[in-house]
């Protein structure tokens, strides 16, 4: 059975890659940024963000926003991480393909699986919008895991580097809300 | 009415180091203009380029970003507005060039056409300042400062048609290549 992510694992690991981004870098300030159109699934998460002053946190008005901001950055060399939800993944599909694919740009996105029943599997989820997340991810060979518990944090710093080796998107799925 | 060509050229002797973000129909004339790789032209993601110089501003506080968003762009992702001024960066010139159609898919009129005030949206939504331009000599006088203000700055510019579109103009770098040259030349050192 899934378990629910602490935010404070979330927010190591987060720290951890950026930490890992800005070594020997000159510019250490922020020590990353999180783009984030607000999920309901993550937002112990965002709340915690709140009280952390080493990251810069922007809230965009919309993911086709976000995915530009996120691409903006890293043009510059910032390190960043796109938090969103399955509803935002739908809403920018196509920016996501002109940005992130088109554009060879590594984007990770954290996105949550909100009402994601905790005793299905997503793919027999009575809810369309967790049921088509992870398959359309797979058409646009999008590769991603899902956070079932805490021992799967381990698959944010993954899923990080598996974006900028393939120059792309990659997402890790939050299954459950984070606690 | 302003050509586009003409704002363009005063921009590319003026700009300095500044990054430039074209979108739709001022980016083949921008290449023609400056054909250098301190800039990123958005075509075919559906407005973005606001946004995309946002986080270029962001990732870049030293150095001036340049949008030139269309209206027709604008109009698709209205909500940058939002997250521009919410994020605020001060190195942000937004130059709105206003021709009243979707000019690459036929000239088919916008939404509320040239009776839409971005000036004042981007000042309601939060800009340090706005402008409107109708003039090319006005441009001209104005131009250093919206190089050098503080931003988010958004200028209103009253246009015709640009001479070519992204669907007539011949082909252009491919855009993970400018993302690329971009990125080596802004990002590497960082």
């Amino acid at each position: 059975m899934p378990e629910s992510v602490p935010s404070s694992l979330i927010i190591d690991a987060f720290k951890d890659i950026f930490q890992s981004e800005r070594r020997g870098a000159p510019r250490q300030d922020p020590l990353g940024w999180i783009i984030s159109v607000p999920d309901t699934h993550q937002k112990s998460v965002l709340a915690a963000l709140d009280k952390e002053r080493s990251l810069r946190v922007i809230t965009c008005s919309t993911e086709d926003d976000a995915n530009a901001v996120a691409a903006g950055l890293y043009i510059t060399g910032e390190p960043v991480i796109v938090m969103i939800q399955h509803a935002g993944l739908y809403a920018s599909v196509n920016t996501i393909r002109g940005i992130s694919m088109d554009g060879k740009i590594p984007i990770f996105y954290m996105i949550g699986l909100l009402s994601r029943e905790k005793d299905k599997d997503p793919k027999d989820s009575r809810h369309s919008m967790v049921r088509f997340a992870e398959p359309l991810l797979d058409v646009f060979s999008i590769p991603h895991a899902r956070l079932e518990g805490p021992d799967d944090v381990r698959l944010i710093p993954e899923y990080y580097r598996k974006s900028r080796e393939r120059k792309g998107p990659a997402a890790v799925l939050v299954g459950l809300e984070t606690a | 009415m302003m050509k586009p060509e003409e704002i363009l050229k005063l921009i590319a002797a003026a700009r300095g180091t500044a990054i430039c973000v074209p979108t739709m129909t001022t980016a083949p004339a921008w290449r023609k203009i400056a054909p250098d790789d301190l800039s990123v032209g958005c075509v075919g993601f559906m407005g973005g380029a606001s946004a995309l110089g946002m986080g270029l501003a962001l990732g870049a506080p030293d150095r001036r970003v340049i949008v030139f968003d269309g209206d027709g762009s604008l109009l698709m992702q209205l909500g940058s507005l939002a997250s521009i001024a919410g994020a605020a960066p001060r190195n942000l010139t937004h130059l709105l060039f206003k021709n009243g159609v979707y000019h690459t898919s036929g000239s088919q009129e916008t939404p509320g056409g040239q009776g839409v005030d971005f000036a004042a949206m981007a000042k309601a939504a939060g800009y340090r300042a706005t402008y409107t331009i109708t003039t090319l000599g006005d441009f001209e006088k104005r131009l250093p400062g919206l190089l050098t203000e503080d931003g988010p700055i958004l200028a209103q510019l009253l246009t015709g048609l640009a001479e070519s579109t992204p669907m007539t103009a011949g082909p252009s770098t491919p855009f993970h290549q400018q993302v690329a040259e971009l990125h080596a030349k802004v990002g590497g050192a960082r």
